[in-house]
């Protein structure tokens, strides 16, 4: 499905957020911008195919949210996107900002209209996905006045409403807990052909998903698809790191 | 109120890694320092003297028509202030239609430099160009307002915009077309903050089109011009009651809901609009607007290119310079005098400093001073220390003080206090003032623009800046000089506001609540 060789992301303090692409200009730009720019992923190669259930695992600051965007824009027209950062707007209700999911399925007018009257069809279908979902408030409520769990299942309801193939998931369930995680995950799983997510509990990383993949400090260190993996490998990969 | 308090009592650690300095003079101290230093340097070269002849018996008469004030003594008051209201909704009405969607293409060079360029012109300048082509028709009063307010819609709106977070644009599907995406994503982000604004805006086009009364529009300045000329001080303290009360009330008499139903009143009750004499309107621009030298031309070759440079450079030097000069004057003073009643108000009607009731108090004298619009309170100086630049620089200083001490007290009122033991006064010392005081001096410098600007009223009242000599062109009917001097006055702002952004850098969201 898609392929990444020697992919090197840097980090711009400056801008903020940004990340940025260098695969071969490398030395030109770290010459002149050394402090500017942090190098969050190394020499990183990677290959996913279409159908994959990928979880990639790491301790903080490893690199996988840089390297999980990365994906994102590689396949920007087919996947659906759960950012850590979620990207609700706080003044429109839960049913605006899951419906954000559907804007590109509708023309401009329509979703003109649905802005000032929502319709009725897609006010039925994103009831159902609330209540899939668990999300017991009433679709009207502004999104500001929802706790962290609840804002977290309106992302994952964004996500899920955009209807494509491939899910990219950071870290979408940190907030809930384990039992909700795993429903939840269940449901994610059922409706995308392809999944990649940063995964934070690494019990549920092994269990559910087909591939896992583990990122230290900028560099791939596990990939099951190519080794055995086991828990212990995992465990030390923690452990190392809490002690540097 | 500004330097920072040190502890007087040094740690008994012994400290060998930092040198102990006691005294460091800051970015803000040093802003601070400059603003006063510049006043103190040009007070000598200002024209403030205090020549009255008898300050007392004025001051006694204006404080008895206060406390008597006749609510009656008007005769179209109704009138008035229909029209006051009709001119400012309609304007901010049009200012939005206008303004909102130039703020989508603001980043074009073009377009925020034209921008710049109307907003720098005073309502009373446009006032008096359309005043020539329009006559005394509502046109004049709606345009004068819609001109530089949609300008400036399309500055802070654009503002607004670029500030609010792209974090929501990320998550949308890449395939849904441009508008879904901008007004999911942006606007219905920045909603709240655009409508507020826009309530803000409202309240300032009240007060411009009270002050468009001051050149003859048939609004609440109007007869309180004609009041206070006139020495009717108890029908001018009425109007100047019933004005205050409007700007003070707005949230209850005109709630967003409202504000078509507003609309559609305004345009049935608007006085009639006289037939535009379309001659007069070719006359103005293809005539009257242009220097003698061209107009007596008939053709492009005939132009005496000698007599131009004459009338151009006599305009200049004797009108544009000096007026130019007196302008940043009034302002630099104006700009310390400011600050200082900033500060002042923000202290009195700080809910950190004092319990509620004095609050209110100190709440409302901001009100009173920032809804009096400053002529009238130029005039009332006028009369109390005779002419010269003090009445102006004391007006500007109060009314700006007050709107930026408002704003200041919004902010510091909604700071939670810090949960440890400190008396009110280190409370507000320690905590309070270092948290707004950047944007106090963000809010200070952006007004520096609106003082530059509104020094132009003043002229109409005999103080030499800018607008005296653009409004004694109009007085004399020689258009073009005054169109020279409109322009250098635009060009004036435009680079006083380009310089301002060059050489100061403030908290980025702090311009769009001003």
């Amino acid at each position: 499905m898609f392929k990444i060789d020697n992919l090197n992301l840097y980090y711009d303090k400056t801008a903020g957020t940004n990340t940025r692409k260098n695969t071969r200009k490398k030395t030109s730009n770290k010459t002149g911008k050394k402090d500017a720019y942090t190098q969050v992923i190394f020499d990183l190669s990677l290959t996913i195919n279409e159908g994959e259930k990928v979880a990639i695992i790491g301790p903080s600051g490893a690199g996988k949210s840089s390297l999980l965007h990365h994906i994102y824009q590689q396949l920007p027209t087919r996947s659906a996107l759960c950012s850590q950062r979620q990207g609700l707007v706080d003044n429109l209700s839960i049913y605006h900002n899951i419906f954000m999911g559907a804007l590109a399925r509708h023309h401009w007018l329509f979703n003109l209209v649905n802005l000032i009257r929502p319709f009725k069809q897609d006010l039925n279908a994103i009831a159902a996905l609330c209540q899939q979902l668990e999300l017991d408030q009433p679709l009207t409520k502004k999104v500001d006045q929802l706790s962290g769990g609840q804002r977290q299942r309106v992302a994952l309801a964004r996500a899920l409403y955009q209807q494509q193939s491939i899910f990219i998931g950071d870290e979408p369930f940190s907030a809930l807990d384990p039992l909700m995680t795993s429903r939840l995950l269940d449901i994610v799983l059922a409706q995308h052909n392809t999944v990649i997510m940063v995964v934070h509990d690494r019990a549920l990383a092994m269990s559910a998903f087909d591939r896992v993949i583990a990122l230290d400090k900028g560099r791939l260190v596990l990939d099951s698809q190519q080794q055995s993996v086991d828990q212990e490998q995992i465990t030390a990969l923690y452990q190392t790191n809490a002690v540097a | 109120m500004s330097q920072p308090k040190h502890p007087r009592h040094v740690p008994q650690v012994k400290n060998t890694q930092y040198p102990l300095r006691y005294w460091k003079i800051g970015y803000w101290q040093k802003l601070t320092l400059s603003i006063w230093l510049i006043a103190l340097v040009i007070i000598p070269f200002a024209d403030i003297e205090i020549v009255s002849f008898d300050p007392f018996l004025e001051l006694t008469r204006m404080v008895n028509g206060l406390i008597t004030p006749d609510f009656f003594a008007t005769e179209y008051l109704f009138e008035a202030i229909i029209q006051t209201v009709n001119f400012a909704i309609i304007g901010v009405c049009l200012g939005l239609v206008l303004g909102a969607p130039l703020a989508l293409i603001y980043q074009h060079p073009i377009v925020s430099s034209c921008c710049a360029f109307l907003r720098a012109i005073h309502e009373i300048f446009w006032a008096l160009l359309f005043l020539q082509i329009f006559g005394l028709s509502p046109i004049t009063g709606i345009l004068a307002i819609t001109i530089p307010f949609a300008a400036t819609f399309a500055r802070v709106f654009h503002d607004i915009i670029n500030q609010s977070p792209d974090s929501p644009l990320e998550s949308i599907d890449k395939r849904a077309d441009i508008i879904s995406r901008f007004t999911y994503g942006k606007i219905a982000q920045v909603m709240p903050q655009l409508m507020s604004y826009t309530r803000y805006r409202f309240e300032c086009a009240l007060r411009s089109s009270a002050v468009l009364g001051f050149i003859g529009m048939p609004t609440l300045g109007f007869y309180m011009e004609t009041s206070f000329r006139q020495g009717n001080y108890s029908e001018g303290a009425a109007l100047l009651m019933i004005f205050i009360a409007l700007i003070g009330l707005i949230r209850y008499w005109c709630p967003p809901k409202l504000l078509g139903v507003y609309l559609v009143i305004a345009c049935v009750t608007l006085v009639d609009i006289p037939n535009v004499d379309s001659s007069l309107l070719v006359r103005f621009i293809t005539q009257d607007i242009l220097p003698p030298a061209i107009t007596n031309a008939a053709t492009l070759a005939e132009v005496q290119w000698l007599s131009l440079s004459a009338w151009f450079s006599t305009l200049m030097l004797e009108q544009a310079i000096p007026g130019a000069i007196a302008t940043i004057t009034l302002a630099l003073m104006a700009l310390a005098a400011t600050h200082f009643i900033t500060l002042s108000a923000h202290t009195i009607a700080s809910k950190h400093l004092w319990p509620a009731p004095f609050t209110w108090f100190g709440r409302f004298m901001l009100l009173i001073g920032r809804s009096v619009p400053e002529y009238i309170l130029a005039f009332i100086f006028l009369m109390l220390l005779g002419p010269s630049m003090l009445p102006a620089v004391i007006a500007l200083a109060i009314h700006n003080g007050c709107v930026i001490a408002y704003l200041a007290v919004k902010q510091s009122n909604a700071i939670a206090p810090q949960e440890m033991q400190m008396s009110r006064l280190n409370q507000f010392n320690y905590h309070i003032m270092p948290t707004i005081y950047p944007n106090m001096m963000a809010l200070l410098f952006y007004r520096f623009e609106i003082i530059v600007r509104e020094t132009a009223v003043f002229g109409i009242l005999g103080i030499m800046t800018l607008g005296f000599y653009i409004d004694s062109n109009f007085s004399e009917i020689r258009y073009s000089n005054a169109l020279v001097l409109i322009t250098c006055t635009a060009l004036l702002n435009v680079a006083i506001d380009i310089l301002s952004r060059r050489l100061l850098k403030f908290p980025q969201a702090t311009q769009a609540s001003c």
